[in-house]
C-alpha cells in the first residue's frame, strides 16, 4: 500500500454514494486488501448495535474501537459479545482498572446527555491507554458514540474519537483534540409509491482546546474533571454541528437543486424588467 | 480476484457516482488497482454516460447520448444531422461524419415546432447547463423519447447538481411516461447525497411540452415542501437543539441530578 492509493480510496469514499458506504468500503478493500487496517480504522461507518446479557441485555453501541476479533466489548459490563473463548481473551484489549474507572464514570455522565438530548437513542463511550503503566490521570484516547433513529426513515451515528495529552509546557494543562464524524440519512416517508426523497451522508470536523487540571487533587476529582471537560467540549461541538448539518441539508442542497432547475426564474425575469421599467420611468420622471 | 468480480466491483463503484465526478473516480481507480484496469474503467463510463444519458460536446453543440440515439458503437445527432464516436472520459464527440436522419412519424416541420417549444419552456425553468434531445424510439415507430438533461458543476465550492428528466411519448395513444431523477452531491468536509425522483404515467396528453412543464413544476414544488417537511419532523426529531432545561448542561459530579429530577417527575 502506499500513501497515494490511501489517499486516493479515501477521496473515493468522499464522492461515492454515501448510502452504500459500508458495500464500497468492502469492495475498494476486494480491490486493493494492503488497504483493509487503514480504511478500516479512518472510516466511520453507521454504528450497529449489541445486546449486553450481563446488564439485562442493555443495548450498546459497536464500533472497530470496542472490536476484537468478531465481538464487542460492552461499555455496561466490560464484556466481549458474542463471548471469547478463555484463550482469546488473555490477548483482548481492556482499559487499566484505574482508566475503567474513568470509563464508567463518561458513560454514565454521557448517558445523562443522551437522554436530555436525544430523548432516545443509544450512548457508548469507549477509552483506552496511551501509556505502558496503569493510567494515573493523564494521557488516554476514546470514543464517545450517540445512535439514534426513528424508524427506518431516519437516523444519526455520531462518533467523536478523541486524545487526551499533557500540554509539554504545563504539566497541569490537557490538550483535548476531537474528530467528529456525524453521519446522517434521512428520506421521506413514502405517501406515493412513484416518488422518492432522500438525504444521507457525512460530515467531519476536527476541534481542539487546552483546559487546566488542578493535579494535586485525588484522583477521583481528576477524573470528574476530565469528564466535565470533554462533556462541554463535545456538547458544543455537536451544536455546532448540528446547525451545520440543518444548514447543509435543508438549505446548501436545496439551493443548488434550484440552480439546476427553478420555475420561479420565468417570473423573476419578469420582475426584473419591470424593475428595470420602473426605474425608466422614475428616471424619466425627475428631470 | 477474478475477472468477473473485478468487472462487477468497478461497475458497482462506476454507478454510484455523481454524475459531475467520473474523471476524479477514474483517476482513484487507476491509482487504487492499475493501468492494467484503464478498459473495465472506461467500459464501465460509457454504459453509464449512456444510462445516465450524459451530454457530449460535439463540435460545440452539447448532445445526450442515449439508448434511442445509438447506432452501432456511434451516437447521432438529429439536430445538427451528423453521427459521431465518443470519447467517455472527456466527454467530447469523435470522427464526426454528416449523417441524415428522418423520424419515420414526425415531419421535419413538426420536430422542429417541438424543439421550440422545449427551447423556450427550458429557457424559463432550467438555470442549469441544459440540453434536451428529442429521440425516435427504434422499433416502435409511433414514439417518441424526450430528454432534458440541467447540470449545474461547482467543484471549487465541492458541489454539483444534476436533473435529469426522460420520457417517451406515444403519438398515437397520446400516453406520456417516463422518470425525473435529480442528484445533489456536497462534499466539502464531508459527503452529503441529496436524490430525489418520480415515476411519471399520463394519459390523453395533447401538448407534450405543456404537460412536462406541469409535471415538473408540481415535482418542484412538491420537493420544496418535502425539505421542510424533513427538517420540521424527522430531522428535529433525532436530536434537540438544547435540553427541555433550555440551557446547556451543568458537567461535574452533580450530573446526576438530573437523572434524580427525571426519576422525581415520573414518579420513580
Amino acid at each position: 500500500m502506499s500513501d497515494a492509493q490511501f489517499d486516493a480510496a479515501l477521496d473515493l469514499l468522499r464522492r461515492l454514494n454515501p448510502t452504500t458506504l459500508q458495500e464500497n468500503l468492502n469492495n475498494l478493500i476486494e480491490l486493493q486488501p494492503n488497504l483493509a487496517q487503514d480504511l478500516l480504522s479512518s472510516v466511520d461507518v453507521p454504528l450497529s448495535t449489541q445486546k449486553d446479557s450481563a446488564d439485562s441485555n442493555r443495548e450498546y453501541l459497536c464500533c472497530d474501537y470496542n472490536r476484537d476479533i468478531d465481538s464487542f466489548r460492552s461499555p455496561w459490563s466490560n464484556t466481549y459479545y458474542p463471548e471469547l473463548s478463555p484463550k482469546d481473551l488473555q490477548d483482548s484489549p481492556f482499559p487499566s482498572a484505574p482508566l475503567r474507572k474513568l470509563e464508567i464514570l463518561a458513560n454514565d455522565s454521557f448517558d445523562v446527555y443522551r437522554d436530555l438530548y436525544y430523548e432516545g437513542g443509544i450512548s457508548s463511550v469507549y477509552l483506552w491507554d496511551l501509556n505502558e503503566e496503569d493510567f494515573n490521570g493523564h494521557d488516554f484516547a476514546g470514543v464517545v458514540l450517540f445512535k439514534k433513529n426513528q424508524s427506518d426513515h431516519s437516523n444519526w451515528d455520531s462518533i467523536h474519537v478523541f486524545e487526551v495529552t499533557t500540554s509539554p509546557s504545563s504539566p497541569d494543562s490537557f490538550n483535548y483534540r476531537v474528530t467528529t464524524t456525524i453521519i446522517l440519512h434521512l428520506d421521506k416517508t413514502k405517501t406515493d409509491e412513484n416518488s422518492h426523497m432522500m438525504l444521507s451522508g457525512n460530515l467531519t470536523r476536527q476541534t481542539e482546546k487546552d483546559i487546566a487540571i488542578d493535579m494535586s487533587r485525588p484522583l477521583d476529582v481528576i477524573f470528574t474533571s476530565h469528564v466535565a471537560n470533554l462533556g462541554s467540549l463535545i456538547e458544543d461541538i455537536e451544536s455546532q454541528m448540528r446547525n451545520l448539518l440543518e444548514t447543509v441539508y435543508f438549505e446548501k442542497t436545496r439551493d443548488i437543486f434550484h440552480q439546476t432547475k427553478n420555475a420561479a426564474i420565468a417570473s423573476s425575469a419578469e420582475e426584473a424588467n419591470k424593475d428595470a421599467q420602473a426605474e425608466v420611468i422614475r428616471g424619466l420622471q425627475s428631470l | 480476484m477474478s475477472s468477473s468480480k473485478f468487472e462487477e466491483v468497478i461497475n458497482k463503484i462506476i454507478n454510484d457516482s455523481p454524475p459531475g465526478e467520473l474523471r476524479e473516480v477514474y483517476d482513484d481507480l487507476i491509482k487504487i488497482t492499475s493501468e492494467n484496469s484503464k478498459n473495465t474503467i472506461l467500459d464501465a463510463i460509457e454504459n453509464y454516460n449512456v444510462q445516465n444519458c450524459i451530454p457530449i460536446e460535439v463540435n460545440g453543440n452539447s448532445v445526450i447520448i442515449s439508448k434511442y440515439n445509438k447506432e452501432g458503437a456511434k451516437f447521432f445527432d438529429p439536430v445538427n444531422s451528423v453521427i459521431f464516436s465518443v470519447n467517455h472520459l472527456e466527454r467530447k464527440g469523435l470522427d464526426i461524419e454528416p449523417y441524415e436522419f428522418t423520424h419515420a412519424k414526425i415531419e421535419k416541420g413538426q420536430l422542429k415546432e417541438l424543439h421550440d417549444k422545449l427551447h423556450e419552456y427550458l429557457l424559463q425553468s432550467f438555470p442549469g447547463d441544459v440540453s434536451f434531445a428529442v429521440y425516435p424510439v427504434p422499433e416502435e415507430i409511433s414514439k417518441i423519447s424526450i430528454i432534458i438533461v440541467s447540470t449545474k458543476y461547482n467543484p471549487n465550492n465541492f458541489w454539483n447538481g444534476h436533473w435529469r428528466s426522460s420520457y417517451i411519448y406515444d403519438l398515437e395513444t397520446r400516453e406520456l411516461s417516463g422518470q425525473i431523477s435529480t442528484q445533489v452531491h456536497y462534499y466539502e468536509d464531508g459527503n452529503v447525497s441529496f436524490q430525489s425522483g418520480k415515476d411519471i404515467n399520463q394519459s390523453n396528453v395533447d401538448d407534450v411540452v405543456c404537460t412536462i412543464r406541469d409535471i415538473e413544476t408540481n415535482f418542484e414544488n412538491d420537493l420544496d415542501l418535502s425539505f421542510f417537511d424533513l427538517n420540521e419532523k424527522q430531522f428535529k426529531a433525532l436530536r434537540r437543539r438544547l435540553p427541555v432545561t433550555r440551557s446547556k448542561i451543568n458537567w461535574g459530579s452533580a450530573i446526576g441530578s438530573y437523572r434524580l429530577g427525571k426519576n422525581a417527575a415520573e414518579g420513580k
